[in-house]
């Protein structure tokens, strides 16, 4: 057999074009897109930085969204759509604890199904942390009905508490002063206690009783602060609604999915399950709220700052800033903790890391629950910039996706990357054309992306 | 060295599937789902009368072909598109605006291009447009799976929605487009609900012929080989990537024809219609009726519909929250589905 | 090579192919030459790029660098969906079969037409079946033909695959690991098989970590490490080798 016998297999011209130059293909979009966003900054530098000004805080909450998604679907592999939900969850719950005073109480939705359903939630949420906590220290000691007792009588009373809180979104403040209080007591007595055993020797351990004294007078000072402030109802209402946000996460995880896991053969079932929980909780929250978009009441840095000819408001900084604090809070939580650790592990191999000793199921209800706090996080911030409406779940947590996608899916770098990366995009790409092609923008490029970087910007390892 | 550790944890892993896995209940359920739905369905009509009988039953008709050319892509070839709606609407815009009668348009301010045709002359055209729309959008599509491409066909409907809102010069945008033409054969017009109800219900059997003659050929086994195992069929010497786009290109084509039989139906259309939750609840009824079963898809559609009508008469409900109503039950549905029959009522695939 | 050179054709060659992934080369600049009509041991510790080497020829890896020739025809890009037409098929070392289907129809997958348009049009044909029933006798599954193959034991599942391949009417068969998990019975059955084939003038390669098997079924022997060729040869001159010995015990 010769040389002369050999010849080549047929190509496609398309395929061969797009196996050859699709790298240079790339190169050229990217190339244009750099060109043309230059082009428009130095056709005008003040309009150009007051679309970046616009894109940054769109970007934080795409970038909020995006690290809870990373985070939720780099444990357990499969994208958990109930996120969208967590977003309009954020949103509406601070409507909700709002509006009793927000329009002179023109759109006052507080009833009592609503609140007795979370505090359901809260009270299984508590009782199962009860449960996980006690139950195997005190199977041996107690008997099976005072283990119930036990259990039951605390979440009962968190429930019926939780309760309370909801039913009296105006006294907010004097309802969760005592939690409030007991908090930063807690904080400062762990505080006082760590520090004084990086002070001095460990030898002489420190008595509680000397600790304590200062650290619960500190909490119930802030206690009252607190009380004493009407004005804090609403930065109270948006910790309320994240918990609450996060409560159903969890709860979700722990009661459905974790049935649903252990027989789901392909990714696609957990989705459409979350994708029929998305459905139920839209249209929920539409029969409570309707479907009209509703105001958030203002928030605080509604003053607009003026840097070089563009404006930027008080609280779109904010919303950056809670952005990149997120970011920093969930890389120490991952990088430093046990708890990092356990999720990591879990996401590189679930079976080893039950088998090496790891509580997988606490720990992913855990990392839920983070991830919905993020997404709910998000649904509040761009709720108070622009308005929010049910469907907003839906967007956001498409929004979310993509930017995770575009950052690399997986990694927290990318995602927060990825999530100001789309914000920009999408308002350079709104210069020439009018705002309401937003949406597709942000899918145009999420296809391009896929394309040609399927790995995303960062790719996971 | 006979086992390789690898394929000892290969056994054990085929192991613990084989005896976790559910089986498929044939019989009981799928009896009973059947018997529920069309006595519910045959009940529903008699007490109603027949005014109402053909009104819900041109409904079913639009949603069945919807959800049987849907079916063929998610149930067979096992792409889970969201995006179905596009294709849809792609068909009702088509119907409406090479239909639409221009008196009516030279009314308005803001005119758009009307051209005044038959039904009939229009509504090969919304196909073809559908389907050429899916073209482009399949060859995009081709290389994504699984989750990433529930979030790209949720992108394709999304631009598709934006564009029916945006695109004002050509659907002039949330204000709709009126007075789109009733079919007429022969200079006799289905002006009536009776008739158009006969002429939808001739397509769907012949969309449901076409799907049956699809899914029973070779075609069809290579679908479902797809569906399971990509690559390994192309070991087998199948284009994989022609057959997926040729399937999405006829469901596009199936849901252009449901589409345009809507708008004409309708005479009036607005991007309402065609919004991402439309196409949300679509893929709710492919996956509740059944997958990788044509009748499923009828069935689901007929749950779906006799799921709202049947809503109407709650005494608890107020009527402007039915549509919701019927959403909540959807979803909670879906994730009882999802629990404990992923194939959906009378399907042939687990997902 | 063998001292005794037949004047049989290769099947198949490989020129100097190589593949990477990221920094590790799996195949690393490999020639080998396949002779048609004979069965053909491809064996190696764990990581030396069998694997590797039969997705690359199977189209189901690009080839970064180098060149098929099969049947003289030179092969630069081998693409999955074209191998049946250069007269290649292969089975998946952790068995790959469509699970949601039945046996019959894993089977007449592999019978029917591959065109879009032809077999959008083709419906049964009883030359189809008639070949489906024999396959499905040959590897005793006949009984099981209207089961899932997702429902099957494992045994099954790997001679239900063998049998997929037979009814590919092919010159080279890749086996990756057919005889792995097999408890006795089904072993001498799949051995049975692979002799059949080889009765049947097919060319067969296979992957396997059981040289008694190796011992007996095969005619040629190719030794991988690191992606590398290590040695070639008759089997029992090879695996007398001591660095062949060394490979598999460490080095």
């Amino acid at each position: 057999m010769s040389l002369a016998q050999l010849r080549a297999a047929p190509l496609g011209a398309w395929t061969r074009f797009r196996e050859h130059h699709s790298r240079a293909l790339a190169t050229v979009l990217t190339t244009a897109v750099i060109a043309y966003v230059a082009w428009k900054i130095f056709q005008s530098p003040s309009q150009a930085l007051q679309f970046a000004f616009n894109g940054l805080p769109v970007g934080a909450v795409y970038a909020l969204l995006a690290m809870g998604f990373t985070l939720v679907y780099s444990t357990v592999w499969f994208f958990d759509l109930y996120y969208g939900a967590a977003a309009a969850l954020g949103a509406y719950g601070v409507f909700y604890l709002r509006s009793q005073d927000f329009l002179g109480g023109r759109y006052d939705v507080n009833n009592h199904f609503v609140n007795i359903a979370f505090a359901l939630v809260v009270a299984g949420v508590v009782a199962w942390a009860l449960h996980v906590n006690f139950h195997s220290r005190l199977r041996t000691r107690l008997s099976p009905t005072a283990l119930r007792a036990v259990g039951g009588a605390p979440s009962l009373a968190i429930g019926v508490y939780m309760w309370l809180v909801l039913a009296n979104p105006n006294q907010l403040n004097a309802m969760l002063s005592p939690v409030i209080g007991a908090l930063v007591a807690a904080v400062a007595f762990w505080l006082l206690h760590r520090g004084y055993g990086r002070l001095a020797d460990n030898s002489r351990p420190i008595s509680v009783l000397a600790l304590a004294p200062p650290a619960a007078a500190l909490g119930s000072y802030c206690g009252f602060l607190v009380a004493a402030t009407p004005d804090a109802n609403l930065y109270l209402s948006w910790g309320v609604s994240c918990v609450l946000a996060g409560a159903v996460s969890l709860a979700l995880y722990r009661g459905l999915y974790v049935y649903m896991r252990l027989r789901a053969k392909s990714p696609l079932i957990m989705l459409v399950a979350s994708l029929g929980i998305l459905l139920a909780i839209t249209a929920i929250t539409t029969i409570i709220f309707r479907a009209a978009p509703r105001p958030l009441p203002e928030a605080f840095g509604s003053d607009v700052w003026t840097v070089a000819g563009a404006n930027i408001k008080g609280f779109n900084v904010f919303a950056i800033g809670v952005a990149m604090a997120g970011f920093a809070g969930l890389l120490l939580l991952l990088k430093k903790t046990a708890f990092g650790t356990a999720v990591r592990a879990i996401g590189d191999d679930e079976e080893v890391s039950k088998v090496v000793g790891i509580n997988t199921t606490v720990v992913i209800a855990v990392v839920f629950f983070i991830g919905a706090i993020f997404a709910a996080l998000a649904g509040i911030l761009s709720g108070h910039d622009t308005a929010i409406q049910p469907r907003m779940g839906l967007l956001l947590l498409l929004k979310g996706w993509i930017a995770s996608v575009i950052g690399g899916i997986g990694n927290l770098h990318g995602a927060i990357i990825g999530g100001f990366a789309l914000g920009m995009i999408e308002q350079f790409g709104i210069w020439d054309l009018a705002g309401e092609w937003k949406d597709v923008i942000s899918f145009v490029v999420l296809i391009v992306f896929l394309s040609f970087w399927p790995q995303g910007l960062l790719p996971r390892r | 060295m006979a086992l390789s550790s690898h394929a000892i944890s290969n056994l054990v892993r085929r192991t613990r599937d084989f005896t976790e896995r559910p089986r498929f209940a044939k019989g009981n359920v799928e009896l009973w789902a059947n018997l529920l739905i069309i006595s519910w369905a045959a009940a529903f009509m008699l007490w109603q009368g027949v005014g109402f009988a053909i009104t819900v039953s041109t409904v079913f008709a639009i949603w069945a072909i919807l959800a049987v050319s849907l079916n063929l892509v998610v149930g067979y070839t096992g792409l889970l598109s969201v995006g179905h709606i596009g294709f849809f609407g792609i068909g009702a815009y088509a119907m409406a605006i090479l239909s639409s009668d221009a008196s009516y348009e030279q009314l308005r301010t803001e005119a758009i291009p009307t051209f005044g045709w038959p039904f009939f002359a229009a509504l090969p055209i919304s196909v073809v447009l559908a389907g050429l729309v899916a073209v482009v959008v399949g060859v995009a599509f081709n290389r994504f799976r699984d989750d990433i491409y529930v979030l790209v066909s949720f992108g394709f409907a999304v631009i598709a929605f934006n564009l029916f809102l945006n695109w004002r010069p050509l659907t002039r945008g949330a204000f709709g487009i009126h007075e789109i033409a009733r079919p007429e054969i022969g200079g006799w017009t289905l002006s009536g609900p009776f008739e158009f109800l006969v002429l939808a219900l001739v397509f769907l059997g012949i969309v449901v012929l076409i799907s049956w003659f699809i899914v029973t050929s070779s075609f069809g086994r290579v679908l479902r080989a797809i569906r399971e195992d990509e690559q390994a069929i192309e070991v087998f010497g199948y284009q994989t990537a022609h057959y997926k786009l040729a399937i999405w290109v006829i469901s596009a084509m199936m849901a252009g024809l449901a589409g345009a039989l809507f708008g004409s139906w309708t005479s009036f259309i607005d991007p309402n219609s065609f919004v991402l939750l439309e196409s949300i609840l679509l893929v709710s009824i492919v996956i509740l009726g059944g997958l990788a079963t044509i009748w499923g898809s009828i069935l689901g559609a007929m749950a779906f519909v006799m799921l709202e009508e049947g809503m109407r008469f709650l005494p608890f409900l107020p009527p402007e929250f039915i549509g919701q109503a019927r959403q909540v039950v959807l979803g909670i549905l879906l994730v009882l589905l999802m629990l404990f029959r992923p194939q959906g009522l009378v399907g042939r695939f687990r997902l | 090579m063998t001292t005794e050179v037949d004047p049989r054709v290769f099947a198949l060659e490989t020129k100097a192919i190589s593949k990477s992934f990221g920094a590790v080369r799996a195949v690393d600049d490999l020639s080998i030459s396949i002779f048609s009509e004979w069965i053909t041991c491809i064996v190696g510790p764990n990581g030396s790029g069998k694997s590797t080497l039969i997705n690359l020829l199977s189209g189901m890896l690009p080839i970064d660098e180098g060149i098929v020739i099969i049947d003289t025809v030179g092969i630069r890009v081998l693409r999955a969906h074209e191998t049946p037409e250069h007269g290649i098929t292969r089975t998946f070392q952790e068995v790959r079969l469509f699970d949601q289907i039945s046996v019959w129809d894993n089977i007449m997958v592999g019978l029917t037409e591959r065109r879009l348009f032809p077999s959008l049009l083709e419906r049964t044909k009883s030359r189809h079946e008639a070949k489906a029933e024999e396959i499905l006798r040959s590897v005793g599954m006949w009984e099981k033909r209207d089961a899932m193959a997702g429902d099957l034991s494992y045994g099954q599942r790997k001679l239900l695959e063998i049998g997929r391949v037979m009814a590919l009417d092919v010159k080279i068969y890749l086996f990756d690991e057919p005889f792995a998990g097999l408890f006795p019975r089904m072993l001498e059955r799949v051995k049975a098989i692979l002799k059949e084939m080889r009765q049947q003038k097919r060319t067969i390669i296979f992957v396997s970590h059981n040289m008694d098997i190796v011992r007996e079924l095969s005619d040629h022997i190719f030794v991988l490490d690191s992606g590398a060729l290590l040695a070639v040869g008759e089997v029992d001159e090879v695996l007398g080798r001591s660095d062949v010995i060394d490979a598999y015990l460490g080095h």
